[in-house]
């Protein structure tokens, strides 16, 4: 549900983070905060509504922007859903409006459970919702590769990324940053290549 | 819950006029208009050094949870929230079921005057959001990238 404002030549997208609980969403927000490479108004401020114990309770939020598309500066709304079951009631709050997914998978084999879960409880949220994941563009990041006890890629791939299209897939250490900036562009990049032909479209 | 429109010139002249004189009429402070996904479609007022990026994202998931709590209490019809302050106050209005109106006041207008105000501008905004549901597809740019290298690169 992407925002295009012709007057003020504005465009906002919506991307969540979604994942299992401490699965490294609020690491990748924190990552991209503190290492991008973008002029200090192009970068706003990292919002957390977390607990006392630094779990997420709402979301946490950070908006950025960049001038990519031709006339137009784009604003990208990055969220997280709070990934304690708990909290399911948030998370279907946090998905209104939403123009892509990030899943944030934890790689340790004892997680893949909570993996398959998340991402059914994903699915069903985006139902609620009237949206799922055949128009909404998503990407796949399998956090916590450096841990001794990652399970291998092709073994999350059977898991997560089995449906009919697959999607790409980023193994990544959010802690130390690495598959962040890999991850978050690719989806602004399938955004707004769907963007691009959405306007196309209409326009014709 | 509805997409928003794409909006033109005129939309955002209209939806303007509509919230400057909101606020010129209320006393408000600023008033914005915005998403369900919490993007500011637009404003008027004095922002001053608000961070209203961050108060959209947060005010249209706390009248979000605000509904979300309505339904479990079997309430079914809320469509303002009232979040009372010492020197500036809060009311968020819903619009269409597409947005809100999210209005900062001085605490000493009282709530009662402004909600008479929004009622209409809640109106205006509705219905300038129908005609621009309603147009055909001309007067849109053809959104085009102008690089495709990455967008966001680590320091």
């Amino acid at each position: 549900m992407a925002l295009i404002n012709q007057a003020t030549k504005e465009i906002q997208l919506k991307i969540v983070y979604y994942g299992p609980p401490q699965g490294g969403k609020t690491t990748n927000l924190e990552k991209v905060h503190a290492e991008v490479d973008a002029p200090p108004d192009a970068k706003g401020k990292l919002t957390s509504l977390a607990t006392n114990s630094d779990r997420t309770l709402f979301f946490d939020f950070l908006p950025i922007e960049t001038t990519v598309v031709r006339g137009f500066k784009t604003k990208f709304q990055l969220f997280t859903v709070p990934g304690q079951v708990i909290y399911n009631t948030t998370r279907q709050l946090v998905l209104r409006g939403v123009d892509g997914l990030v899943f944030v998978a934890d790689s340790q084999y004892e997680k893949m459970e909570e993996n398959v879960q998340t991402f059914a409880n994903m699915i069903q949220n985006l139902e609620t919702l009237n949206q799922s994941l055949e128009n909404i563009p998503y990407v796949l990041q399998y956090n916590k590769r450096d841990l001794p006890n990652a399970a291998p890629v092709d073994y999350l791939d059977f898991l997560l990324n089995n449906r009919e299209t697959q999607v790409p897939a980023f193994g990544s250490s959010a802690v130390a940053g690495e598959g962040v900036f890999e991850t978050l562009n690719m989806i602004t990049r399938m955004l707004l290549h769907k963007l691009v032909t959405e306007s196309a479209r209409k326009a014709a | 819950m509805f997409d928003l429109p794409f909006l033109i010139d005129e939309d955002i002249a209209a939806l303007n006029a509509a919230l400057g004189d909101f606020a010129l009429a209320s006393g408000a402070r600023l008033a914005l208009l915005i998403d369900v996904g919490g993007f500011i479609v637009t404003q008027q007022g004095d922002a001053g050094d608000m961070d209203t990026t961050t108060l959209g994202a947060l005010a249209a998931n706390n009248f979000a949870a605000t509904q979300a709590i309505a339904k479990i209490i079997e309430e079914h019809s809320v469509s303002s929230l009232y979040q009372e302050g010492k020197v500036n106050s809060l009311l968020i209005q819903s619009v269409a079921d597409c947005g809100f109106l999210a209005v900062v006041f001085p605490s000493e207008l009282g709530v009662g005057s402004v909600k008479f105000y929004a009622q209409d501008t809640v109106a205006r905004i509705a219905a300038q959001l129908a005609a621009a549901r309603s147009r055909p597809g001309q007067g849109l740019d053809t959104l085009e990238v102008a690089d495709n290298g990455p967008l966001f690169r680590r320091k």
